[in-house]
């Protein structure tokens, strides 16, 4: 019986790690282009780094691009508050 | 058993409801970053409905790369903007704009300096005098009355107009080469901008400060 439950246990692990794997791959795949997204609309791209966060990572990154004025300028808007 | 299969249908439901709050919440903000970015919002609904097709998510993933890799409209300097040339002396547009008479001039009639350092390590100031009304800033050297020499690669030709009314100073990028004001970037678009109250001038890699005389 003891042997069973080292097996899951084990199984558990291995599981979580290949998820964590998977999620770190993924995020990697994001982080790039959001970073170059960031530092083009004029903020820092260490924003990216949410992408890390898992299930709502990528909503925060999104929303501070999307309601945050940007500091390079937007093609709505008159340009940079000067 | 019951206890069961409804905890299993409410861990569903709230995925679910997730999922499609998620779905309207980032295809919301993906249209507003895209009209930012100059593209039409709706393309975001596209977007959304490839990501939702399930095996289109690689497809949105793609077009996230390339958005962000792409030139953005918003960085196209407009079709009706006097862009000057990019050779060495070439005509610089139409006759210079005013700043736009600013609403109140400032008494302080001293002329301007712009200070700082290239980054072959040479040490540049440049004098702006109120009585010339428009300067125009190039990285070539200068052939005629009115330029400010930048001598740098990084810096267009020409790449940016001064203007000088009231005591104030004006701004206006050319569209060669990136002009920042104070860190936030100056499209040619944007027109001219009052930078009397600036400290920081960046054209190209060359950044300056901003002082009176």
């Amino acid at each position: 019986m003891t042997w069973v439950i080292a097996w899951l246990l084990g199984l558990g692990t291995l599981a979580i790690l290949g998820l964590l794997v998977v999620h770190l791959v993924v995020a990697l795949v994001l982080i790039i282009p959001t970073w170059r997204i960031c530092t083009r609309a004029g903020f820092s791209g260490a924003l990216s780094f949410f992408h890390l966060v898992p299930l709502i990572g990528w909503l925060v990154v999104m929303a501070i691009l999307a309601f945050s004025p940007w500091p390079n300028g937007e093609a709505s808007s008159s340009g940079p508050g000067v | 058993m019951g206890v069961e299969i409804a905890a299993v249908m409410s861990f569903l439901g709230l995925t679910s409801a997730f999922a499609v709050v998620a779905a309207v919440l980032g295809t919301w903000m993906a249209w507003r970053i895209l009209e930012k970015a100059g593209y039409p919002g709706w393309l975001s609904l596209v977007v959304a409905l490839l990501t939702l097709s399930g095996v289109a998510w690689i497809v949105a993933l793609v077009l996230l790369w390339v958005f962000a890799f792409m030139r953005w409209p918003r960085d196209q300097p407009s079709g009706g903007m006097a862009v000057a040339g990019t050779s060495p002396g070439a005509i610089i547009g139409p006759a210079p704009r005013s700043i736009g008479a600013p609403s109140r001039a400032l008494p302080d009639r001293r002329g301007w300096r712009l200070v700082g350092m290239l980054p072959s390590g040479t040490g540049i100031a440049l004098a702006i005098a109120e009585t010339t009304a428009s300067w125009v800033v190039t990285g070539a050297a200068t052939t005629k009355p009115g330029e400010l020499s930048v001598p740098d690669p990084s810096v267009g030709q020409p790449h940016a107009r001064l203007l000088s009314a009231g005591g104030r100073l004006g701004l206006e990028a050319l569209g060669d080469g990136e002009t920042f004001i104070d860190g936030a970037r100056l499209l040619p678009e944007h027109g001219a901008r009052d930078i009397s109250a600036a400290r920081l001038i960046r054209f190209g890699k060359v950044e300056l400060g901003l002082s009176r005389a």
